[in-house]
This record gives C-alpha cells, structure tokens and sequence, in this order.
C-alpha cells in the first residue's frame, strides 16, 4: 500500500488483485458420495488455525435496512482492461460487477460456509453416483429483461465458459464437464455428466465467474439474475446499476441503484469515502484504519481469512533443489514481525500449510518459529554458507513487495543475500510465470482438495514451485495420497489422508507461508447490511443485495 | 523562407517516423504481450494462445508495424489491444483533459511570467529584483514532481485540506466541468515555467530599457507606465514568446509526472496504463502525439522567431 | 526539466579565450563574489555532505525494522518516526542522497562527455558531418523521454547502469549544441589555423586546442545538466524505474512513503526539502559562475 509509483498498484494492481479467485477447484472430493447435495455442498469450516490468537474480525453491521437509497461504492483498480462480461472478471471492479449482476447456480457465502443456492433449486448427483449431476432451475427465477431461466440457459452458459475457442475463466475449474452430452432432462432440469466422478463438483461449478446467462447472452448489454441489472458501465471509471424489482429474494436489494467507481489511487479511495462521495470503499490501508476509526461516520470492517500470499521456491533448481535450503529459509522467517511490518499486525502466522478453514488442517503439526542457528548449520550442510538467491517480486497483491524487502532482511541475519528484483506485473506474468526460481504470488480462501489441485499436483494449472513433478519419492506419494484421498468417501479417512499429504508438503514442498492476511473495508455507518467475509471477498462477498441505509 | 519551412517540416517528419520506429523496436522488446497482460495472474496458456489469437498478437512484428504505419498514413491509430476500442475513442478524452491542463497553465504562466519579469527589470538591482531573480532561479531548478508533492503537503494534507490531492473526474465529464481538480496539476506545471519565461523576459527587457529609444522617449517626458509598457514591452517580448514555445512543447511530456502525481486522468496516466497492459497501438498514438506538439511547436517558434527578426528573415534562403 | 541552456549559450557566443592559471583564481574569485553564489555553495556543500557523510550519522541501519510501521514522530525515539514498515525515517533520509548524487553524477559525466565529443567534431569537421550531427540531435531532442525511459525499464527492468545510461545520452544533444556553438568561433582563429598548417595530428587540434577554449562554457553544462540530472533521476527513482527496494533512496522514499502522507509526512518531507535544495544549490552556483566567466570576458 505504501509501494506506489508507475509499475505498481496505481498503474497494474488493478489487472491482479483477486484474480485468486479463479478458483479452479477441479477434483475435490469433499462430500460423502451420492449425498443429496442440495443447499448443503462442501464442508463446513471447521478446523483450527495454527494462528496466533488475533483479535478476531470486526465491525460488521446489525440491524434491517430500510428500501430505498443510492448508494457509490469505491472500488479498487480498475482500468482500460475492465470488463462487465459475466465469465471474463479478473480484476476487483470486475469481480464487484460480477457478484451483483449475475449469479451462479449456487456459491460460497461471505462465512465460507455451506454452499448457498442461487440460480438453481438444488444441485443433486444422480443416482447417487457423482459422475453425473442434475441442476433443478430455481422456479420462476427471472432474468433482468424478464424472461424466466431455462435450462437451454444454463446449457449455454456451460458452452460458453468452455468454449475451446475462447474458454473463459471458468474453464479451468469445470473443465471435466462432459459438455457435448450435456442435457435438458425436463422442463426445469439439465443433466451435466462428467467425464470422472468427482463429489466436489458443486464446489466447482459454485463459483461467482461461473454465471447463468440467457442465450445468445451479449456483453454489450448484459443480463443476469443478479440483484441488481445494468443500467451504464464504462471502464477505468464507474459503472450504475439499478434495483432488480424482480429479484427472486423477495425483499431484497434494498438499495434503489449502486454506482461502482474505479479507484486506481488508494489515497483517492479513502479522501473519497472521508470526502463522502462514496459511501463503502474496499481494501482499506492499514495505515488509514486509525484514521477511519476515528471518524464517527464511518465504520472499519475487518475480516479474518484464509487468504495466503507465499514466497514459492522452485524445487527443481538449485539451491533449492536441497530440501535443506528450503527449510532453512522457512526457518529464517520471522513470522510475528512479518505480520507486524507488513501487515501492521493485520493477519495471522501461518505455518507454511494453507486451507486453515479445511477441517483436516493439520493444527498439530508444530509452528515454525525464527531459529537463525538451525537455518544456518542447514545451510552449511548444504554447502551454502554464503549463499546469495534473487527474489522476483511484483506488486501483484497489496503488502507483497513490503513481504519480500521484509524478508530480505530478515535473511541477512542468517547470512544469506536476498536480492530483490522488482518487476511490473506485465513482466512476472510474462514467459517467465511459474518459472521464477524464488518468487511470490497469493491464493484466496480455499479447502485443501481444491487449493492442491490449483497449484500442487504435475497438472496442476499453477504449479509454481514444481515440486509435484520434481521426481521426488515425497512428491510422488504426496500425489498418491491426494489421489487416493479424492476417491475415500469417509470424511475421517479421508481427512487422515490429507493430513499425511499436508505434513508430506509441510516438510519438503516449496512454499514458505508467514501468514493469512486480513481484508478491511470501511463504508458509512449509515449503512447496514455488511457482514465479515472469510471467504476474503471484500464488503462480505460484495453483497450489496443485502446492504441499505439503516431504518 | 518557403525553403526554409518545407525543409522544417521534412525533418519533423523524419522525426516522427524515426520516433514510432524506436518506440516500437522498445514495445518489442518488453516481456509479455497484452493478452498475458490483459489475463494476468490467469493466463493459463489455454486462454493466452486464444486470446492472442483474438488480438493478432501472432503476427510478426515487421508486419505488425508496417499494418500499424499504414494505418497512420490513412490517419487511423488503430485499435487499443486492451480495451478493443478505437484508440481515438480511448484516447480522445484524456487528450482533451492533457489539453485543457496545459492550456490552463500556458495561458496563467505566459502573462504572469512577462508581468514578473518587467517588473524585475524596471526594479533591477533592487532588493526585490534580487530577491525574486535568485527565487525563481532556484524555483527553475526544482523537479516538477518535487513540486507537486511540495503543493499537496502544503494545500492538500491534513495541515489544510482545501484542494483534492487527487484529480478525480468523472466519466463522460470534461476537466473544465471539474475545475477544482485542475488547480494543483496547472499550478504546479505554471511554477514549473514560470521562472524560466520571467528570467527571459527580465534579461530582455533590462537590455531594452538600456536602448537610446527608450531614453529618447522617457527625455520626451512620456510617463513611466507609457513608455514600459507601449515601448519597452514590445521590443523586449520576442525572446520571452520563444521560451514560452519551448516551455509548452516541454509541458506536453512533463505533464506525464504531473498527472501522476495527481492521477490526472491525461494522456499521461494514460500512458503509464498502456505501458503496463503492453498496449502497444496506444503508447505508439501516444509517443507520436507527444513528439509531434514537440516538432510543431518548436517549428511554430523557429518561424515566429525569423518572422520578427528582420536580420533573419533574408538570411533564411 | 526545461530547457535553460539561455546563460550557457550566451556565454558561448563569447566564448573567452585560453584560460590561464592566474584567470582561473581570478574567475573563482568572481564567481565567490555573488551571492547567489554563496548560497548556492553552502547549500550544494551542506546536502553534499549529508549525502555522502550522513549514513555515519544515522542511528539505526536503514532496512532494519525498529517500529511498528507509520509511527509519528518522537515516538519510540525515532526524529521522524517511522515508515510503513516500520524502518527509521530519518536514517533511511540520512542514507538516502548517496544514490541520487551517485547516479547523476555518473549521468553528467556521461551525458557532458558524449556532448563535448559530438559538439566539438560537429564544430572542427564542419560541412556534412556537421550537418549530420545536428541533425540527429534535434531528432533526440524532440524524443519524449520518458516514453522512452518508461518503456525501457519496463523493458530491461529497473537497473541503475540503464538508467545512467538514460539520463547521459539525454542530455549529450543539448550539450553538444552549446560546445559546438562555443568552439566554431575558436575553429577560425589564428592559433587554431596555425596548428593546422604546421600539419598537427586532428586529435591534438580538438583536444589541445580548442577543448582548453570551451572550458567554461562546458562547466557551466556540467552544472546545468548535474542540476537536471538530479531532478531526473529523482523522478525515475520516484516513478519506480531506478533502484530496487529496499535501498534507502530519497527518491525511492518519496514514492514509498507518498500514500501515507497523511498519518507520517516525514518520509515525504524530508526527501522532497533534500532534493528541491540540492537542485537549488546546484542551479544558484552555476549561475553565479556563469556570469562571473561572462563578465569576465566582458572585461568588467
């Protein structure tokens, strides 16, 4: 947040800060085979982080809206790549347009709890078997020109997300939809047969960028189901959207329009929320949030989360191929004051495993804690006492670039010489992505199953410290177990398994992981309606269907 | 005189053409392509190869310039590989926002700085003269972004917070609908020029006001106002409308730093994007427009130069 | 920066003749005897020292993590409290001028070398090369910079080497004008005709003779182009092109520290007073030597 200057965020954060959650979740097995999955997919978030004891999120708002009211929302980014197409959202204000606009057949809400259903009724596995699941549209559920959803409209969707022309962003998480053989069985069911059994498919399909849309769906003059529908949009600068009267949650959205404005600058966001012209603003600076809370007309919302940003070591190049180089640079970590520095205390330490929210989060394992003299005689055994490594960073998520310098000093202590190379994200999302040998990136809240097969598994779509394929016998088991987890049925053995993988990873995998990292917004407290957000989504999920002014 | 303009003009456009070819060779030469850009952290190969496609990014980069050149020649700048717009139509705003802010700044600073600098040379050697010669001397040499972040900490801080830090203009607004945000950006590229401007024009004037006629005229018993302003002034202006030229032709790419500074939303902001979305078809629109007010303005001074200089005016073949 | 080449092209079409030792004591003296001078002296002397004397004086390492981040001033015995992730202000401040000076030094040598090389040929050959030379000048001159500047960094990354590089070869068009504008008068004089009729090799007319008669005119160049290259690299530092994080840089801080302005201005202060000094003190002092070598010729 303090790094600002032509090659970071004013000019680039704009194009990455949650395209996190593109969420492939291909192949997670998180429910018991053949379960009625209706309203009730994925697992609850239980598990134990292996956090500090963190003041817990604040400042969400109680209390009934009342109808009626305009609101603007200060959003963060934007630019001349902006986009209101339902399957192409990469940056915040697109994901923000997203979640409003359209919605898909069920997702996440802001707890990371059960999945919700939107657009459909139930999402069921047939005949119990999980190769093949039937959608029932949600009766009578409109889009915004007023015809109603069919099923020829969720088969279009599908098409169109997988387009092998053009596949969407989607197309990573729901590839393995057998697309051709996809079915209107009734008047308001669709058959979608998979081409392997896969009992985590709601949680793949459930995501904000898989949107129902009607046939022949023009992105010039967008439809969806969502709260609230199109009324201008214009990219890198704001977008209006007025009240759905039709909206299927009778009662909502309270509010008469919402005015999504870009904001580049995060100094204009605050001046503006301070300032009034806008009413909620999301990624609110740590260093602002005393500033914020001293203003009695507004309000700070802090959620805790599952979102992780990690160093990534690649683990088939020296000096990292030494798995002792890699653990004495987990060692090196002083996580407390990496919270503390980067994040003005903002988060909790992490012990480099991700997916804490995952009820078979591997909480016993020990935290790792600073051990300079252990990092050192590693290193000597490895034969690098005076080793010097080049850490490419990019302001690709806030407090990254402040992560890396924080760590580079902390390494000097262990006697090793971190050099940092500071690229623009044009260049770390260049022909080098996930190929840079010592690097960083980030990930949204997400279970393990789904997290592994994103960027741990050798076909994996961002596998970025290789270790899967790193010809290791711990990698190769890691993908056994995982394989084999995906395919137990019992939640206990199943969670066994992962909990084997996770030490597996825990011990000789690539990432070093200092923290989860909190997400604050801040709106008027004339506003009601705002919830925290594991899920890490901003202003609870963007929900402004459920925001209004206070009665 | 007419040799002398049509060879001018040549070599102006030899520049610009030399200028689109550098600046292309340089797009070359970043890493990454706008589809990478425009995917980002989602640039699944899949989705890189398709959407490069999409944007004929595949073809080589000879003939992507000279489809590019050929385009220009039929004065069409092509389309923006980020946003699939004309880059008229994307540009076209943010160059009438640039415009209006250098305008602004051009038409406060040229008369300010002439009245400034007349009135050091009347004062000269006077402890105001003194004062004001060695200020803006210094002021000339202070960094233009130095001195817009000098005027947001004095002007737009918590200290006094009565102008934006940061121009924010709504879209399908103009910047002159919004003139409260236009004040910092031109104030700061008006003390950017003005000292330059003034100090001519004092130098100038000083030798002016030295001449025979100006004694004559002030032997005449005219007034003092009469003969500094009716006299003096007109004689002394030509090196001070020189300078104003080369400041407006410097203003039109040191506004890329100030409308950063203040995220103007210019042709500099623009810019910056465009560099960062490997938006080649606009930062090559945006290059050559930059050289070009460049060329032109420096060409517009060179024949006003030789135009009020008799001694010149025959000596230009 | 501007184009304020104004005092050293009139002090080239006056170009004094062969400098002496006795007229150099002289010269300064004349130079000493302004004000503006003075000031300028003190200034460049006083920020010159902190950028190369200040790390010795800074109480804490400038990448060590001493607070919590944006610490207000006083607090925790920081001056100027901390930035945003909680490094002393004040040290980063006090380590932070070496780079600037640093690289615009180095900018100024290379930009006042290539120019006086380009300038002083263009003036001795004369005919086409001479042409040529310009010619390509005014084209450089009329590249928008920092189109360049961005685009090549993005390209090759941030680097210090690239940036010099930059920074010098913009600058060489402008000096060459004014040295070649200085040495085209010495080119007709008698010593220089003589030379060349007792058959003495080019390279020794160039460089004996007429590099001695275009010293001042180059240093008051040095002095512009040190004064803009400071500015220049500022900014590139500034807009995140120049140096790599963590150094301690007072462009780099501006940038770092400008978001949170308004809950610690002390990072943006004091790198903002340093430089706008330093480009002050750098300009009144070359000022004040330009007129000194003008009115020396003038014979006042």
């Amino acid at each position: 947040m303090t790094d600002s200057n032509f090659f970071s965020e004013d000019a680039e954060r704009a194009l990455t800060r949650r395209q996190v959650l593109r969420g492939a979740m291909t192949g997670g097995a998180m429910l018991s085979a053949g379960a009625l999955i209706a309203a009730c997919g994925g697992s609850s978030n239980g598990g134990n982080t292996a956090a500090t004891s963190a003041p817990a999120g604040s400042g969400a708002s109680t209390g009934t809206p009342k109808a009626g009211g305009v609101i603007s929302v200060g959003a963060t980014g934007g630019g001349a790549k902006d986009t209101i197409d339902a399957h192409l959202p990469t940056a915040d204000t697109d994901i923000m347009r997203c979640w409003n606009l359209y919605e898909p057949i069920a997702v996440r809400p802001p707890s990371f709890g059960p999945l919700e259903m939107m657009v459909a009724e139930s999402l069921e596995a047939e005949k119990g078997k999980a190769d093949s699941w039937v959608v029932t549209v949600r009766h009578g559920i409109e889009f915004h020109n007023g015809k109603t959803v069919t099923p020829e409209d969720v088969i279009f969707s599908l098409q169109r997300i997988l387009d092998p022309k053009n596949p969407k962003v989607g197309a990573a998480s729901i590839g393995y939809i057998d697309i051709k053989n996809v079915k209107k069985i009734s008047s308001n069911q669709v058959r979608i047969p998979l081409k392997f059994a896969n009992a985590g498919f709601p949680d793949d399909i459930g995501q904000y960028f898989n949107a129902i849309v009607p046939v022949g769906y023009n992105p010039a003059k967008p439809v969806g189901t969502g709260a609230f529908m199109y009324e201008s949009f214009t990219p890198g600068q704001q977008s209006v959207f007025k009240k759905f009267p039709n909206y299927w949650q009778s009662g909502k959205p309270y509010l008469d329009q919402l005015t999504i404005i870009d904001f580049t600058d995060d100094t204009a966001r605050v001046n503006a929320l301070l300032g009034g012209q806008v009413q909620a603003i999301d990624n609110l600076p740590t260093g602002q949030i005393a500033q914020v809370q001293g203003t009695s007309s507004l309000k700070v919302l802090i959620s805790q989360t599952g979102e992780w940003q990690p160093f990534t070591m690649r683990v088939d190049q020296a000096p990292f191929n030494d798995v002792r180089v890699r653990q004495a640079f987990r060692l090196i970590v002083d996580r407390p004051q990496m919270v503390e520095q980067v994040l003005s205390g903002q988060g909790r330490i992490a012990n480099d495993m991700y997916s804490p929210y995952d009820p078979a989060y591997a909480s016993s394992l020990p935290q790792r804690k600073q051990d300079i003299e252990q990092a050192k005689s590693l290193l000597k055994q490895a034969g690098h006492s005076n080793l010097t490594v080049t850490l490419t960073t990019a302001p690709v998520f806030q407090g990254v670039v402040q992560a890396a310098e924080v760590f580079a000093q902390q390494a000097s202590a262990a006697g090793v010489n971190v050099k940092l190379s500071k690229v623009d994200t044009g260049t770390f999302y260049g022909p080098n992505y996930l190929k840079w040998p010592f690097a960083q990136d980030f990930w949204a809240t997400r279970e393990y199953l789904p997290q592994v097969a994103q960027g741990s598994l050798p076909n994996s779509p961002f596998n970025e410290t290789h270790w899967a394929f790193s010809g290791t016998q711990d990698a190769a088991e890691f993908t056994k177990l995982i394989n084999e987890a995906r395919g137990t049925v019992d939640q206990t053995k199943r969670n066994d398994l992962l909990r084997q993988a996770m030490t597996l990873e825990y011990n000789n995998g690539g990432y070093i992981i200092p923290y989860f990292s909190n997400q604050i917004d801040a709106y008027s407290a004339k506003l009601t309606g705002f919830v925290e957000a594991k899920s890490g989504f901003p202003l609870g999920n963007y929900w402004f269907k459920n925001v209004g002014f206070k009665a | 005189m007419s040799k002398f303009l049509v060879r001018r003009i040549l070599l102006g456009l030899l520049t610009l053409f030399l200028v689109s070819v550098v600046v292309f060779a340089a797009t070359q030469a970043l890493p990454g392509n706008a589809a990478i850009a425009i995917l980002g952290r989602n640039a699944t190969p899949a989705r890189v190869a398709a959407l490069t496609r999409q944007l004929h990014l595949n073809e080589s980069a000879l003939s992507q310039y000279t489809h590019w050149l050929g385009n220009i020649l039929h004065g069409n700048l092509g389309i923006s590989a980020a946003t699939q717009q004309a880059v008229t139509k994307y540009i076209g705003g943010r160059l009438a926002n640039s415009a209006f802010l250098v305008l602004v700044s051009a038409l406060v600073a040229v008369p300010l700085s002439i009245a400034l600098g007349v009135f050091m040379a009347v004062r000269r050697d006077k402890p105001t003269d003194h004062v004001l010669s060695v200020g803006t001397l210094g002021l000339a040499a202070v960094p233009e972004f130095v001195i817009g972040i000098a005027l947001i900490l004095l002007l737009a801080t918590n200290a006094s917070h009565v102008l934006p830090a940061v121009s924010l203009i709504p879209p399908g607004e103009h910047a002159w609908n919004v003139p409260k945000v236009v004040i910092l950006p031109a104030a700061t590229l008006i003390l950017a020029v003005t000292p330059y401007i003034s100090r001519i024009m004092r130098a100038s004037m000083v030798e002016v006001l030295e001449s025979d006629y100006v004694t004559m005229a002030r032997l005449k018993g005219l007034p003092n106002r009469t003969v500094i302003w009716r006299h003096a002034v007109p004689n002394a202006i030509v090196p001070a409308i020189q300078v104003s030229a080369l400041q407006l032709a410097w203003m039109a790419g040191g506004v890329v730093m100030v409308e950063f500074v203040f995220s103007y939303p210019g042709i500099g902001t623009a810019l910056i994007d465009a560099v960062g979305n490997r938006d080649i078809p606009v930062v090559q629109a945006l290059a050559l427009i930059i050289a070009a007010v460049y060329v032109v303005v420096n060409l517009g001074a060179d024949v006003i130069t030789v135009l009020v200089t008799p001694r010149l005016r025959t000596a230009a073949r | 920066m501007s184009t304020s080449a104004v005092t050293s092209e009139a002090l080239a079409a006056t170009a004094p003749p062969e400098m002496r030792q006795r007229q150099w004591r002289v010269l300064a003296r004349a130079t000493m005897s302004q004000w503006r001078s003075r000031i300028g002296l003190v200034i460049v002397v006083v920020m010159v020292l902190i950028a190369i004397f200040g790390p010795l004086l800074a109480p804490h390492p400038p990448t060590a993590f001493v607070s919590a981040p944006n610490s207000p001033a006083g607090q925790n015995g920081l001056l100027f409290g901390s930035d945003g992730i909680g490094r002393d202000v004040w040290s980063r401040f006090l380590y932070g001028g070496r780079t600037v000076l640093g690289m615009a030094v180095a900018s100024t040598i290379i930009g006042v070398g290539l120019g006086l090389i380009i300038g002083l040929a263009a003036a001795y050959f004369k005919g086409w090369i001479d042409e040529v030379l310009m010619r390509i000048s005014d084209v450089f001159m009329a590249f928008p910079q920092i189109v360049l500047a961005l685009l090549l960094v993005a390209a090759f990354g941030p680097s210090v080497p690239l940036i010099i590089l930059i920074v010098g070869i913009s600058h060489a068009p402008r000096v060459a004008r004014v040295i070649r504008g200085a040495a085209v008068q010495i080119t007709e004089r008698d010593f220089v005709k003589a030379a060349e009729a007792v058959g003495e090799p080019r390279r020794r007319i160039i460089f004996g003779e007429l590099l001695p008669n275009v010293t001042s005119p180059l240093l008051v160049e040095c002095g512009l182009r040190l004064t803009f290259s400071i500015g220049l690299i500022a900014g590139l530092n500034f807009i995140g092109a120049g140096l790599q994080p963590p150094i301690a840089d007072w462009g780099v801080m501006i940038s770092e520290n400008r978001l949170a302005v308004t809950v610690q201005p002390w990072g943006v202060v004091l790198p903002v007073l340093a430089i706008a000094l330093l480009t002050i003190g750098t300009n009144l002092l070359t000022d004040g030597f330009a007129r000194a070598a003008i009115g020396l010729d003038r014979g006042e």
